[in-house]
């Protein structure tokens, strides 16, 4: 039992650092420690700079072209990549539907997607809730009937993600009502710019359209974008979900907003007891509360991969991380904006661009209301994070798979 | 980075297992709470086994042996809840190898490892909470070394120990001594504390004493850090066990025809639990890995676990308690002393509330596993 990287993944650790200090455009990183709006251009052009060194597919095994490498490394990876304020990689692609591509997909089928996902070109959706599918995913009812060689889609898909900007869509499809609703659906891939495929944002309480419904009408499908069989779509789902789980704790991310939490606070004097006295340590209090939360999520985010790593892979932890990532990011996104006080209730939307706010010069409105730090954002993110312990399966279903663990 | 036990630490924890489950059922512990809380002959037991010299070196007649070791030894003691105090043999050990001259070594540490001298540590006062600096006992040079004047309280088997390892004031600067219970000067008060096990008042009047080290705050540090290590893997033993006891119970108990473990309410209550548990576990595991990195990083570190342990603690043992019902709140049944168990441990090195002032004084603009 060692708690310390070898030094080869120190080593690791320090390329990477230093590509990504190389790599990553300053204003892009300046957005993210800001929490501000990142446009699809920011994230894409990130994107295609990882696609271009060949680490947007990070996780990717050699023989389809990822640098192969093990659960450490991959982690390492990420971190250096959050705390130097990268955005976060949009996951549908190249940590979704791409190893499911890999694990279910001819060869053709590999060839065809897989160089796209990989470079950054193609904006992937995910096409699996439904209005009346969110925790009982299995119940979908968008319908794919086989005609010769295509598919007709009707349906309706809702909750995609940045589907806005989305280019291909993979879908959980009934192609079946016999059996248990498992057994009926398959995993297909659509092209949206199809005709039939309409894409309407859901404004959300934050008033961004970060979501969106997806409509299929008549939408042809050619039969060659099915993934493996037919009606087996329900073992490929759960292929991917397994992904999503240990990617969605996020602990890195939790890291770096842990740091701009403390510095929220310090402007705000909140930070400093000797200064702010009862105020002040009530509140940093939480924060050290919050620290000790983040180092706990660390060090279960590092079992489950030492684990991996050393292929004793009994650890039946990996549903907690879902549960506790999500946790915490609501928790500091809540503490940033109490930090701000008043601060924190403007809603000016150009404040939440990057650029002006917090520079009374600058400023078309003459800088944001409360002076130096990025507030601006902080109430919205706080509405954001709502979404945490909802998506990927909500934290109550996964309560019901600690559970089984636990009793049976 | 690496989490697995070698074969040798799997072996060890084997074998105090199988010491808890045969050597020291429900029933032998039940008697020696009756017969006051402390049982030598238990505690002879495991010197037998090698544990009173964990962390004695090899050459002062020990296993020499690291925090992992502790650790696994306290997990599997605290799964019986043990009622003799290990803790302090690591700590008595940890710290005279540490810090003693040679003489005081090759006097105490041989004996400690063999279980003939039990020396506890003797730090606690009225006036200072959980504070390790503050302290009113007073040393004062005498011929031949020094006396201290002292009252320390809730002093493990303060009753029964051979010696104890006392910090007290030489003018204005905390060191630490050793002070044999036989000495003349010392009284002792013993009781029964509420997880079973023993503690007493210890008085020093004038009571002779051997100099452990000038450097008193330093070492106190570290027997506490050590105690805190300890407490933490005991824990992570006491909530495991309680774990699985209320698991079986959620699955045999019927109320409304069925089982109770059916009913969702009590089943996500059953994964709070788990949640807490494995982020008390991962905790420990810090703790232990830990304990040797140099102290500023030590104590931050040992804090956070105590703060974390302290908070799994408390809600694993108040909601065994609720899933159980009536029966949980019965002396007769098990649970209630899993629970007693984990309310001592909590308040033992330093409460919730006190290490989360610590990790608060301390935190740094980042933070994480390695910060």
């Amino acid at each position: 039992m060692d708690l310390a990287f070898t030094p080869e993944e120190q080593q690791f650790r320090e390329d990477i650092r230093a590509w990504v200090g190389a790599n990553l455009p300053a204003e892009i990183a300046y957005k993210v420690h800001n929490a501000l709006h990142l446009t699809r251009d920011d994230m894409q052009r990130w994107a295609k700079i990882l696609g271009k060194k060949g680490w947007l597919g990070h996780g990717w095994p050699k023989e389809f072209g990822g640098p192969g490498w093990n659960s450490v490394q991959k982690h390492l990876f990420e971190e250096e990549c959050a705390l130097a304020g990268a955005p976060r990689v949009v996951p549908f692609g190249p940590v979704m539907v791409a190893p499911v591509i890999m694990a279910f997909g001819t060869p053709e089928q590999q060839k065809r997607f897989l160089p796209g996902i990989a470079s950054g070109e193609v904006w992937w959706s995910q096409g699996y809730s439904e209005p009346g599918s969110g925790s009982d995913l299995a119940s979908v009812k968008c319908r794919a009937e086989r005609q010769g060689n295509t598919y007709l889609v009707n349906g309706q898909k809702t909750w995609t993600t940045l589907g806005q900007y989305g280019e291909w869509i993979f879908c959980l499809v009934r192609t079946s009502t016999e059996g248990k609703p498992q057994t009926g659906i398959s995993f297909l891939l659509i092209d949206m710019k199809s005709p039939g495929v309409t894409v309407r944002p859901i404004v959300l309480l934050d008033g961004e359209a970060e979501v969106n419904e997806v409509f299929f009408d008549n939408v042809v499908v050619p039969a060659e974008n099915l993934i493996g069989e037919e009606n087996k779509g329900w073992t490929y789902a759960k292929h991917l979900l397994s992904h999503e789980r240990t990617n969605i704790a996020d602990v890195n991310r939790a890291k770096r907003e842990l740091e701009r939490l403390k510095r929220i606070a310090k402007t705000e004097g909140l930070w400093d007891p000797a200064a702010g006295g009862a105020a002040a340590l009530r509140f940093r209090d939480e924060i050290a509360k919050l620290e000790v939360d983040v180092v706990a999520l660390e060090m279960m985010v590092l079992r489950v991969l030492a684990a991996e790593k050393s292929g004793k892979n009994s650890l039946d932890i990996a549903g907690l991380l879902k549960i506790r990532g999500s946790e915490i990011q609501q928790r500091y996104s809540e503490l940033m904006m109490l930090a701000a006080g008043p601060f924190a209730l403007p809603l000016i939307r150009e404040a939440m661009e990057a650029g002006w706010q917090g520079d009374a010069a600058a400023g078309a409105l003459g800088g944001f209301p409360g002076g130096v730090v990025a507030n601006a954002p902080l109430a919205s993110t706080y509405f954001n994070m709502r979404k945490t312990t909802i998506y990927g399966g909500s934290n109550e279903v996964q309560r019901n798979i600690v559970s089984q663990v636990v009793l049976g | 980075m690496d989490f697995d036990f070698s074969d040798d630490q799997v072996q060890l924890g084997d074998a105090v297992r199988k010491w808890v489950d045969k050597g020291y059922t429900f029933e032998r512990r039940r008697a020696t709470e009756k017969a006051g809380g402390f049982d030598r002959a238990a505690w002879n037991e495991l010197a037998e086994l090698g544990l009173c010299g964990l962390y004695v070196p090899e050459d002062d007649g020990g296993l020499g042996m690291g925090p992992v070791e502790g650790m696994v030894v306290m997990e599997e003691l605290g799964r019986g809840i043990v009622l003799e105090p290990l803790a302090q043999s690591l700590i008595a050990g940890g710290v005279l190898a540490g810090y003693a001259d040679a003489a005081t070594k090759a006097a105490w540490l041989p004996k400690i490892a063999s279980g003939e001298a039990l020396v506890v540590l003797a730090y606690q006062e009225r006036a200072a909470r959980y504070k390790l600096d503050v302290c009113e006992a007073k040393a004062t040079q005498a011929p031949g070394g020094y006396v201290l004047n002292a009252t320390k309280s809730v002093v493990p088997v303060g009753d029964h120990a051979d010696a104890f390892i006392v910090p007290a004031k030489i003018n204005s600067q905390l060191a630490l001594f050793l002070v044999e219970r036989q000495s003349a000067g010392v009284t002792t008060r013993g009781y029964g504390t509420q997880d079973g096990s023993r503690a007493a008042e210890v008085n020093l009047k004038n009571a002779p004493a051997t100099l452990i080290t000038q450097d008193g705050l330093t070492a106190l540090e570290h027997a506490v850090d050590i105690g805190i290590a300890a407490a933490c893997a005991e824990a992570v033993g006491v909530m495991d066990k309680t774990m699985a006891i209320t698991a079986e119970y959620l699955n045999t108990r019927k109320q409304f025809g069925v089982v109770i473990s059916s009913f969702q309410a009590l089943r996500h209550r059953a994964a709070d639990m788990k949640m807490q548990l494995e982020l008390a576990r991962s905790m420990s595991y810090y703790a232990s890995l830990k304990l040797n990195a140099p102290a500023p990083e030590r104590r931050a570190a040992l804090a956070r676990a105590k703060y974390q342990l302290g908070t799994s603690m408390r809600l694993v043992g108040q909601q065994a308690v609720q899933l159980h019902g009536g029966i949980g709140v019965t002396e007769e049944y098990i649970v209630s002393h899993y629970f007693k168990k984990l309310t001592q441990l909590e308040m033992t090195f330093g409460d919730t509330l006190h290490h989360l002032g610590e990790v608060s004084s301390r935190m740094q603009d980042t933070a994480g596993v390695f910060a």
